[in-house]
């Protein structure tokens, strides 16, 4: 039911998302009442995009979890590799390298890889009819510089535990190391038992 | 009897449905909608409809050239439901019927799914009614039973024993000013098949892969079947 949820709650952001962004619903205008599936194998998961077209002027949409049935077209992928599927043009190469299955229409898939690819949401706009021009220009200028800072910091904190783990690499004791050194701590308890059996028998005498 | 239950309430029948399943009747009926396989141009029987809820989705999915007949045997939910999906929008690719799903009004093999919400456990004679939907259905044609079931779950059931046969009724006095019609709405879930007897039932009306999925712990159950 989380799933049933969860597509609910997907279906009701991207309809909105949809009659907020006009362009978008001209993009998606080929898929109309066509289905996408996407299945990712480390989920377990299949999904499945159907878009419907405008509906009483509104533009409408299915999101579907569990979806059992044909789609036009089926992804089989990974979650990662879906981040990729963002540009268009690494489609063909994730099916060449084999990180992605396709089944039906691959055109399909591109329509709508390039219809979000290219999505550019002007939320100032759609903000200043709540707040008014100049707060909803200044908080999305704000989200914009933090954003970047966030950005910045992540990239910042990206290379510092890549150098903390390449130096700690290079003075860390290689496995096959570790392995020699548990070798001669075990011939050496060997030898000092057979000492203390010398020793032992020695003592008697 | 159920009729006049159905009389009774019709004009609060949204309502209250939210109130009674918290609004979880909504997620039943989504997963309904995902396991139908409906497309464009498909023709769609929503049976014992009531107000519309499924129909008013399958007509978006089967578009202009599909088509979706919103069935009830009775005529004041009925009414609501032509007067909720017109006030919505809805028209064009939408008829309303009144019917008996023990006698469908459709020639053999005309339907490409067949959805019955809530409304098999009020039918007289389900297997009748099951023999009727498989006649009507086009081979690789598929029907949906959602309706309420058995949970396995013992805690589970004694809470919901108790909400069924003490608050239930309450809200239907204070809401619909009716409790005996939510009375017999928590006797007739009880009197109900289990998820395996109906599976069986709808073998024997001639459905191949019957199948069925348990939700909110098999308070309800989904049941699909297919004719080839």
């Amino acid at each position: 039911m989380w799933i049933t949820l969860l597509t609910a709650v997907a279906e009701s952001a991207l309809e909105q998302l949809l009659n907020k962004e006009p362009a978008l619903a001209v993009q998606l205008a080929a898929t109309q009442h066509k289905t996408l599936a996407v299945t990712l194998t480390d989920l377990e998961l299949c999904c499945a995009l159907h878009y419907v077209g405008e509906q009483q002027g509104k533009a409408r949409c299915f999101v579907y979890g569990n979806y059992q049935d044909q789609a036009d077209c089926h992804i089989t992928t990974t979650l990662s590799t879906l981040q990729e599927l963002s540009d268009p043009s690494q489609l063909t190469r994730l099916i060449r390298e084999e990180k992605l299955d396709l089944e039906g229409d691959l055109q399909l898939a591109q329509s709508y890889s390039k219809a979000f690819a290219g999505l550019d949401i002007d939320w100032a706009e759609h903000l200043s009819t709540h707040l008014g021009d100049a707060p909803a220009q200044l908080l999305v200028a704000q989200c914009k510089q933090a954003k970047q800072r966030g950005a910045s910091h992540l990239s910042i904190l990206k290379r510092t535990v890549t150098q903390l783990c390449q130096d700690e690499l290079n003075v860390a004791v290689h496995p096959l190391e570790v392995r020699q050194f548990k070798t001669h701590t075990r011939q050496l308890a060997q030898q000092l038992a057979a000492l203390e059996q010398r020793i032992n028998a020695l003592s008697e005498l | 009897m159920v009729a006049d239950v159905f009389h009774s309430v019709a004009a609060k029948y949204d309502v209250m449905n939210d109130l009674m399943s918290f609004g979880i009747h909504r997620l039943w009926k989504r997963q309904t909608i995902a396991c139908s396989g409906v497309r464009q141009g498909h023709k769609v029987l929503d049976l014992a409809g009531g107000t519309g809820d499924l129909t008013a989705k399958f007509s978006e999915l089967v578009g202009e050239s599909g088509q979706v007949i919103l069935g009830d045997i009775n005529d004041s939910m009925l009414r609501v439901g032509r007067d909720k999906l017109r006030d919505l929008g809805r028209v064009g690719n939408i008829e309303y019927v009144q019917m008996n799903a023990e006698a469908l009004p459709f020639p053999d093999n005309s339907l490409d799914v067949i959805t019955i919400a809530f409304g098999l456990r009020n039918v007289t004679d389900k297997d009748k009614a099951l023999r009727s939907m498989y006649r009507v259905l086009k081979p690789g044609g598929r029907l949906l039973v959602l309706e309420f079931s058995k949970t396995d779950n013992e805690a589970l059931s004694k809470l919901y024993d108790f909400y069924s046969f003490n608050i239930l009724p309450t809200m239907g006095k204070l809401v619909a000013n009716d409790s005996e019609s939510y009375r017999y709405l928590a006797e007739s879930i009880r009197m109900h098949p289990d998820q395996e007897t109906l599976k069986s039932m709808m073998e024997e009306a001639g459905f191949e892969q019957a199948s069925y999925q348990n939700l909110t712990g098999g308070i309800v159950a989904l049941h699909r079947g297919f004719k080839f």
